[in-house]
């Protein structure tokens, strides 16, 4: 059971229910600082960038890009998986968090599966792009069609792919979304606003907190998370084939899958904390995610660091041990040693080493530590991304086709365009949908707290 | 005919509990619940069950039996295509796309189960007993229509004595729910 004297309160404040509905709320029923302004202003210019660099993408061609016949995967198949990987946080905190009736979830799933959300549609973007004539992108549903009818190949993890992240899009948002209604149902009962009332009351569906309602939605949380559990798990180890059945030196190994689900959660969980730390202290919502919170995080994440060192060290052992040539000199010569030391040691270095700093409670107290640290996990989960691509296909088995990669601006565009339209989305999402799950939070405010004892 | 309801609103989750006992013992068959948050105590005492698990895994079942069905049929029957030299029906590789549409499928055939059961649907405008019941408070609805004014006045009575802060008659001409 939940000790409140070891993990502390869940919601601090002793707060009435109302109360409750009140703070949360008032990010959405008050107009925003001009921070919020500003923000939205830097990143609807990158969003504008990128949407530049998307147009000439797709009236240029790939061939604006710096990819070449060695390099066939650059920045874009890097951002796809780190968008993906990111793309965990959501249903990592709210899915596996429900089924492990961990009640803390309560203040953070919300922003995380908005997260989710708009990180998953981000990642679909690159691979759309990358196959040049976006337009017949439809050509990879398999729908009778007058070429034969001409079927795709379901033996192939390309396809996989494009399933597993379909769904995954659509359970996340449906996941979402029913999370919402009772508080959109909240909002229409409280607001005096009539075009209030009649768009959250559109969306609210008729929500009234009855009990047939309260039982079914509850009934239907779990059946949701229950299989979307099993998604998670499946979509990023679904990622990890695309590599682990080419037979590229680095990428032709079956410990993969299960590096590629960790490394997906451990970034998602770094987003959240990044956009946590810096969520609470904006809007003064530090009673409802509070310390013991993030602490709960950064413990997950410290975690998750080491399953990732002994990843990264089995890679490298592996490759030794295996006494093959070219495994050897992928990880020998071109990763630890080579061209792209750089990104290898800052892999290492921003994965592996400085999570560790969250072995000790004042870093994990500290909202600047939080904040630097999980900064540094964003980053080295990006140059762990780039090692796997980059490094084996620049130098594979034929000296002759050895290529050098450096990206374009035009790859520097849609990778910025990608962050500021994040950075849009979520602005947007703090002010038009509760940042936390009302109802939920309510369910738990007075577990641990003075009331109960 | 309009129908006239008794309402009981409560601001404290064990009043509220309480107080649906003390009408259940009296026998009064309550009509509805409110509440800000699920408890669960009112789905043991309401007697409220859910069979949306149930139907989850029907919709399961016929999901991996329709989509192993259409990859056998796509590839082995419709269009044959050798592919590395494999077998047409290369099942290993179909077990990844089974279980993802299988996923698909049970999240959206549940989805809609839930909308069409508990008739949420975008747009829709279910009867609103007391509105503060999605704010903070609890609130109790019993059926007065075929009760007469002694009986209804001791429901009345009930919620007081169990800490209601408000006891409401309300008269609805239909009731969307």
């Amino acid at each position: 059971m939940y000790n409140r004297k070891i993990r502390g309160p869940l919601v601090e404040g002793n707060k009435t229910f109302s109360q409750i509905s009140k703070e949360i709320l008032a990010p959405m029923e008050t107009t925003p600082g001009l921070w919020w302004y500003i923000a939205f202003g830097i990143s609807s210019l990158a969003a504008i960038f990128g949407f530049y660099a998307i147009y000439i993408t797709v009236s240029q061609g790939i061939g604006t890009w710096g990819v070449n016949n060695s390099v066939g995967w650059g920045w874009e198949i890097v951002n796809f998986v780190w968008w993906v990987g990111i793309g965990h946080a959501g249903t990592a905190f709210s899915i596996f968090l429900l089924i492990l009736r961990q009640r803390w979830r309560t203040s953070i799933n919300r922003a995380a599966e908005a997260m989710t959300v708009i990180a998953v549609m981000l990642a679909a973007l690159f691979p759309a792009l990358h196959m040049g004539r976006v337009w017949l992108a439809f050509y990879i549903f398999p729908y009778p069609n007058t070429r034969g009818p001409l079927w795709v190949n379901y033996n192939s993890p390309l396809f996989w792919d494009f399933i597993a992240i379909t769904a995954y899009l659509l359970i996340s948002i449906s996941f979402w979304y029913l999370g919402m209604l009772p508080d959109f149902a909240t909002i229409r009962d409280r607001t005096k606003s009539k075009i209030k009332k009649a768009v959250y009351g559109f969306f609210g569906m008729g929500w009234t907190g009855s009990s047939h309602h309260w039982i079914r939605f509850e009934s239907l949380s779990f059946i949701l998370g229950g299989i979307a559990a099993v998604l998670v798990v499946s979509v990023h180890s679904i990622v990890s084939t695309d590599f682990a059945v080419g037979i590229e030196p680095g990428w032709h190994t079956t410990l993969f899958p299960p590096y590629f689900v960790v490394g997906a959660i451990f970034s998602g969980f770094a987003m959240v904390m990044t956009l946590m730390v810096i969520v609470r202290k904006i809007y003064k919502l530090t009673d409802y995610v509070t310390d013991n919170h993030m602490d709960a995080i950064a413990r997950i994440l410290v975690f998750i660091s080491l399953i990732m060192g002994t990843a990264y060290s089995t890679e490298v052992f592996i490759a030794w041990y295996s006494g093959n040539e070219y495994e050897m000199f992928t990880f020998f010569r071109n990763r630890i040693t080579g061209d792209y030391t750089f990104q290898f040691w800052g892999m290492i270095v921003c994965n592996a080493l400085i999570p560790q700093l969250f072995w000790f409670r004042k870093v994990r107290r500290s909202w600047v530590g939080l904040l630097m640290v999980s900064l540094f996990i964003n980053l080295g989960m990006w140059f762990e991304r780039f090692n796997i691509v980059v490094t084996s296909l620049s130098k594979d088995f034929l000296p002759s086709n050895w290529v050098s990669y450096d990206p374009t601006y035009i790859e520097i565009g849609v990778y910025a365009g990608t962050l500021g339209l994040f950075a849009a989305a979520i602005l947007l999402f703090f002010r038009y949908i509760p940042i936390m799950a009302v109802s939920e939070v309510k369910s738990v405010a007075n577990i641990g707290s003075k009331k109960e004892d | 005919m309009n129908r006239t309801f008794k309402i009981g609103i409560f601001d404290e989750e064990g009043k509220f509990i309480s107080s649906i006992k003390s009408l259940q013992e009296k026998e009064f068959k309550i009509y509805d619940v409110f509440t800000p948050y699920p408890v669960h105590e009112v789905f043991h005492l309401l007697k409220r069950k859910s069979r949306l698990p149930t139907a989850a895994y029907f919709f399961g079942l016929f999901a991996i039996i329709a989509v192993l069905a259409f990859l056998y049929y796509t590839s082995v029957i419709s269009w044959p295509i050798v592919y590395g030299g494999k077998p047409f029906n290369s099942f290993p590789s179909f077990i990844v796309v089974t279980i993802v549409l299988t996923i698909f499928t049970v999240t959206i055939a549940s989805l809609a189960t839930f909308s069409a059961r508990s008739k949420l649907i975008p747009g829709r405008e279910n009867t609103i007993f007391d509105h503060r019941a999605t704010d903070d408070k609890f609130v109790i609805v019993v059926n007065t229509d075929i009760l007469d004014n002694s009986k209804s006045e001791q429901i009345a009575t009930l919620m007081k004595e169990q800490g209601a802060v408000e006891v409401l008659d309300k008269e609805f001409e239909n009731i969307n729910a």
